[in-house]
């Protein structure tokens, strides 16, 4: 299994899970992380780190959320890796409350 | 080669903290066991993820490390002569006509075993590949992801990947015995001995060894020989390098791996396993700690100990279905005394 980065994060990319991931599984998109699906060991650390709740484990992705789990694992292979926390995104909190914005993810 | 199987009773998979203490609770009851770790030295993710970081839910241990806690275990299962049988890791586990378990080795050693414990956590440690289509077919040949022979690369052109105590003890140690080192980090900041990033620095100023930061993109192949490589900087500028040998050092990751082909009762790429005996969908075979899944299983070391008492148990009764198992005490029991190689306390 693997755990997976969701809507939530999408512009606000706020970095605490990445501190907390024993095996370095985060990559980092310009406006949003997900998670490497074959470096993640389901140890569910990162997801009470995130302050937008947007990480959630395989099988408990909400189903309008189904479509990040490929999306997660399309993404990483490209994406670097990142393993330190830094600043959110200048508008994070703007945007953290803020639904249906798929169309808001920049590759 | 092909080595006869060794006969056991006990065989277990995965040396971490609760196959650790599956040694024990089996030595309790007489039964001697064989651990198979892929690691080269006991512990699991203690070891290799948490050697340092402190653990605090352990009952009466306040705190220790992950290393600690490993060391303490090896030490509380001494007396029970378990022999381990590292840096290999289990291929496959089939059930055999008269019930024994037939167990192979990534090292081509097979076990026949009549109870195996599988305590594999979130499976075996292997080193992470550069994810590029077609290196496969070069692995071993002329790429590496760990050095056996490094002789074998005498006098030829070696890039080493990564940022690790790995990469650059093998970048140091090669840099005198071949044609030359190309050492490649995806940022210039190395996560290794700060005597070994100094003397890399050193080497690379003196023009010795060649430092480049950026990623193997791609990949050019001649008469099934590596030729050269591809070196993507954060900027998208390339280079070409020619290279005979590449060395891969990223660091080890779990894969669950064979263990999903065994034909074992499979949920969320854990083992369904029964809370009485922690028995698996094959009889004989048990799965203990992160690896089991049931009602209510919460991956805590704790729990994996527990597992590990009662899977013994279950064990004993069933290598001897006419034996009736007793419960003893370590604290009182000259049986469990002599078990544990101590002297019995007289009372007066």
């Amino acid at each position: 299994m693997t755990y997976v980065v969701t809507e939530s994060c999408i512009r606000c990319k706020y970095t605490d899970c990445v501190d907390v991931c024993p095996v370095d599984c985060f990559r980092e998109g310009p406006n949003f992380l997900v998670i490497d699906p074959d470096e993640c060991i389901d140890c569910a650390v990162c997801v009470p780190e995130c302050p937008v709740n947007a990480i959630y484990a395989e099988d408990d992705v909400p189903g309008d959320q189904q479509s990040f789990i490929k999306l997660n694992a399309e993404l990483s292979p490209d994406w670097t890796s990142i393993t330190k926390s830094k600043p959110a995104l200048p508008d994070a909190d703007e945007w953290k409350d803020v639904k249906n914005k798929l169309d808001q993810l920049v590759k | 080669m092909l080595h006869s199987p060794i006969e056991a009773d006990a065989v277990i998979i995965g040396a971490g903290p609760v196959g650790l203490f599956q040694v024990f609770e089996l030595g309790l009851l007489e039964i001697k066991a064989h651990v198979i770790d892929s690691l080269p030295e006991a512990g699991g993710q203690c070891i290799e993820l948490y050697p340092d970081k402190p653990i605090y839910d352990i009952p009466a241990v306040p705190v220790c490390t992950g290393r600690e806690l490993t060391q303490n275990l090896l030490k509380q299962i001494e007396p029970f002569g378990a022999q381990f049988h590292l840096g290999q890791e289990v291929r496959t586990l089939e059930q055999q006509a008269d019930g024994r378990l037939l167990i192979g080795t990534s090292q081509n050693q097979f076990f026949l075993s009549k109870t195996v414990f599988i305590a594999a956590g979130v499976g075996a440690f292997q080193p992470r590949k550069l994810s590029l289509e077609g290196l496969e077919a070069l692995e071993d040949k002329h790429i590496f992801y760990h050095v056996k022979h490094p002789e074998q690369f005498s006098g030829k052109k070696i890039v080493i990947c990564g940022g690790g105590d790995s990469a650059l003890d093998w970048a140091l140690f090669l840099v005198e015995k071949v044609a030359s080192v190309t050492l490649i980090h995806r940022r210039d900041d190395f996560k290794a001995a700060p005597k070994s990033i100094a003397k890399m620095r050193e080497l690379c100023a003196s023009k010795k060894m060649q430092l480049l930061i950026g990623q193997i993109t791609s990949y050019e192949v001649q008469d099934d020989r590596l030729k050269e490589i591809v070196v993507t900087d954060i900027d998208g500028n390339t280079q070409l390098l020619p290279v005979d040998d590449l060395l891969i050092f990223f660091g080890l990751s779990p894969k669950l791996g064979p263990i999903a082909e065994w034909g074992l009762n499979i949920d969320r790429k854990q083992l369904t396993v029964d809370t009485e005996k922690f028995q698996t969908s094959i009889p004989g075979v048990y799965a203990v700690g992160d690896i089991n899944i049931y009602p209510g299983k919460k991956k805590l070391i704790l729990s994996g100990f527990h597992e590990a008492a009662l899977a013994a148990f279950a064990a004993a009764a069933y290598l001897n279905p006419e034996k009736q198992i007793q419960l003893q005490y370590t604290t009182t029991s000259p049986k469990l005394h002599k078990a544990l190689g101590v002297s019995s306390p007289t009372f007066e």
